[in-house]
């Protein structure tokens, strides 16, 4: 059984917001336009959030990137009345766009506020149609959606594989905000196997999950910012 | 009077049945629609003790609450005014 | 049809008798907020949920806040007329059947509310396809349909002999009350049939009255949000429910009175009772509030504690304390105080509390969404036009289907009144005996 997870080293993180991009990239995320988002409705996938400590001038800055963090015992599949989102046979957090009713009891359940709902019917301009991801479903308004791991890429990795007759390597399967980061500060893998980084890198001395006390098994882990 | 009425005590006979039948229609459905996510839940291995549980309170319920209304239905029309039947 | 002028309880069939203008006058413009807000739905099936103000973090707003709302309103009347009918409450004759209309009516509009709430209701069905019953969703839809199926027919078994009456005293929806009588005429058999029924019905209705709250009350405490994860949500809500039911019972009761003269039926001592019920629940919901909100600030848990200060002193101290004032304090000085307990008192007091209690699920949801446990930007939520209206539009389908149903069969049930005139005397005076020390076997001891 694989256990798929990502590192986030904070130390290395600039909160350049590459991986924000490629994730809108990627996964056709739609640009609700300055009103919609100054009202709370941006749709994407991860987001950035910027802690400030101590006083000027002496500030420390910590970017954190926030994903969904497809949680081991998740909050949001327990509550979904109609099998929408569900916990997939990899270990990740599923959506499933047209099953959806859009009660949005997952967003109310999940803690870590990493569900976004379709308000209005994407608007995506003309010029743009061809610049989809075909890989990705595009979604229709009044449904809920959130960061999957990229779980089309897996999709295309494990097919690779099964063509080359050969296990899945670590660098076949990495999501697009990985991939992107220039800092290296994401890593991802397979928590349980020893061959990928991110196996000894969740255990080392700085590593934290976010809200880990609610026992929801978050599979992102951080490595906490420390000073030079 | 009864004779300006449109409304013959057929009617009434067939309309009172119907609302009977559809009690009866609604607690089979309900009962259908239960058994039908026990089958789901089981299928998908999701949460079925759970389902069990709860499907156990409600199914009596609903025939219960059918049951007495069955009960009040048959118990007063067999004690009907008789001229009605001929009005 | 002239004898009846000369019944001594002809006042309760007179608003089914007579035209009234003032009648299609309230209808009318019941109507056309219905279709106002009718007409703002379908804007909102259009456009989505974006005519909402609701966003990203505060995702529930207006219509989960008026569905709890709702259907705690619901509560008047089953459970209370239930409750009253089990201690057989004489006092309870007129009261029972208004009590009854309320819990059928606002359930079903409580029950909508979820499906205007939804995003995609055309997939309603799927709730029935792939439904999960873990969801506590689920739970609520096999609820509310246990409880509207329950209290419909516990409002519908007491009537049949007032139906009868109609049937055989009017000419008004003949056809309609023969339907609806099953050729009752009030044998012993029947009576004893609708006797064993009703008693069934009332031990029914009240577990189900009170699991529908608590099971309303999961949605908020099976999740793990701060403000919402708590074992006190169950009975906590029953309690503000049956709180609002019995405050709206106050202010319909007082309405109807004023609308079809039934002062001779709905007497002071009425009120007085009922208004002893209405300070019991608030003095409830305090020490459910107060216990709630203690817990919270002794442990001083950090997240729980954001969500609390956001209540007490941040943005949503406003509405908080005037939920206290409306739902403790106006309460508590006016029902003690008999100068001030008058109708007039009482029914502003209904009204504040029934707008206390919509206060109270306001601030129970909202502010646990806007404190996100990640510190996230969350905007503020301001409910839209769209979000008002169908509040308003709800308000009138209450409004609307009482009135019509106050049009076609009597709000006061005639028949329980007349047997209280006919046996209730008897039987208060034989039970009031059978609780008083037996004279003869007193006298024995003394020799």
């Amino acid at each position: 059984m694989t256990k798929w997870g990502m590192v986030i080293d904070l130390n290395k993180c600039t909160g350049c917001g590459a991986c924000v991009n490629a994730c809108r990239i990627e996964n056709n995320i739609p640009n609700v336009g300055p009103e919609a988002a100054h009202n709370g409705r941006s749709m994407d996938w991860m987001q950035i959030v910027t802690e400030y400590d101590g006083e000027y001038p002496d500030i420390r800055i910590t970017h954190i990137p926030l994903l969904c963090f497809q949680c081991d015992n998740a909050p949001c599949t327990k509550v979904c009345p109609v099998h929408a989102t569900y916990q997939n046979s990899d270990g990740l957090v599923g959506q499933v766009y047209y099953r959806c009713i859009g009660c949005r009891f997952c967003m109310a359940a999940c803690p870590y506020s990493a569900k976004k709902f379709n308000y209005a019917e994407p608007d995506v301009p003309e010029e743009y149609e061809n610049h989809l991801n075909p890989d990705v479903t595009r979604r229709m308004k009044g449904v809920v959606e959130k960061c999957s791991f990229c779980h089309h890429r897996l999709a295309h990795a494990k097919d690779l594989a099964r063509y080359e007759d050969r296990d899945l390597r670590e660098s076949d399967f990495q999501p697009a905000c990985v991939e992107s980061c220039p800092a290296d500060a994401m890593v991802f893998g397979d928590l349980e196997n020893p061959d990928h980084t991110v196996h000894d890198l969740k255990d080392s001395s700085r590593v934290f999950r976010l809200e880990e006390e609610l026992g929801t098994e978050p599979k992102v882990y951080y490595l906490k910012k420390e000073d030079k | 009077m009864t004779k300006h009425e449109k409304v013959t005590p057929q009617i009434v006979l067939f309309l009172q049945i119907m609302s009977i039948s559809l009690i009866w229609v609604l607690v089979v459905s309900v009962i259908w629609w239960v058994l039908n996510l026990i089958s789901l839940s089981n299928y998908l291995h999701d949460a079925q003790n759970a389902t069990l549980a709860i499907s156990i309170l409600i199914m009596p319920l609903f025939i219960l609450l059918a049951g007495i209304l069955t009960y009040v239905f048959v118990g007063l029309r067999r004690n009907r005014f008789e001229d009605d039947e001929h009005a | 049809m002239d004898d009846l002028r000369h019944d001594p309880d002809y006042t309760l069939f007179r608003p089914i008798l007579e035209k009234d203008r003032r009648f299609l006058w309230m209808v009318s413009v019941l109507v056309g907020l219905i279709g106002w807000s009718i007409y703002m739905y379908m804007r909102q099936w259009k456009y989505g949920l974006s005519v909402t103000g609701l966003n990203n973090n505060v995702t529930w707003g207006f219509y989960i806040i008026n569905f709890v709302f709702f259907i705690g309103v619901s509560h008047a009347g089953t459970l209370i007329s239930a409750i009253l009918r089990l201690s057989q409450a004489e006092w309870r004759r007129p009261i029972t059947r208004m009590a009854e209309v309320i819990t059928a009516i606002v359930l079903m509009i409580g029950g909508i509310h979820p499906i205007i709430d939804l995003g995609r209701p055309d997939r309603l069905m799927n709730v029935f396809y792939y439904g999960r019953l873990q969801s506590p969703l689920l739970w609520d839809v096999t609820a509310i349909t246990t409880y509207f199926t329950a209290s419909t027919v516990y409002l519908y078994v007491p009537m049949i002999p007032d139906i009868a009456l109609l049937r055989d005293r009017t000419t008004k929806f003949r056809w309609l009350y023969k339907f609806l009588s099953w050729g009752y005429r009030g044998t012993e058999r029947q009576k004893h049939i609708l006797e064993r029924a009703m008693s069934i019905l009332m031990v029914l209705v009240i577990p189900v009255a009170v699991s529908v709250h608590t099971v309303i009350s999961y949605i908020f405490s099976m999740t793990l949000q701060s403000g919402w994860h708590s074992t006190i949500f169950g009975p906590y809500f029953v309690t503000g429910a049956i709180y609002s039911g019995t405050a709206t019972l106050l202010v319909v009761m007082i309405a109807f009175r004023k609308m079809y003269h039934l002062e001779n039926y709905l007497k002071e001592i009425h009120f007085r009772y009922m208004s002893i019920l209405l300070l019991v629940f608030s003095l409830l919901w305090t020490y459910f509030t107060f216990s709630e909100f203690l817990t919270g600030v002794y442990g001083n848990e950090p997240m729980e504690m954001m969500v609390i200060r956001f209540k007490l002193t941040g943005a949503y101290a406003p509405y908080f304390w005037s939920m206290v004032t409306l739902n403790f304090l106006i309460p508590l000085i006016v029902l003690t105080n008999k100068k001030l307990k008058t109708i007039k008192g009482i029914l502003i007091t209904s009204i504040g509390v029934i707008i206390g209690m919509w206060l109270e699920r306001l601030i129970i949801i909202v502010p646990s969404l806007t404190n996100t446990r990640l510190p996230l930007v969350v905007q503020t939520y301001i409910p839209s036009l769209t979000e008002w209206s169908l509040f308003i539009g709800g308000i009138s389908i209450f409004c609307l289907m009482f009135l019509i149903f106050s049009k076609v069969f009597p709000l006061i049930s005639i028949w329980e009144i007349k047997d209280g005139r006919a046996e209730g005397l008897e039987e208060a005076k034989g039970r009031l005996e059978s609780y008083l020390p037996d004279q003869t076997l007193a006298e024995g001891r003394v020799q």
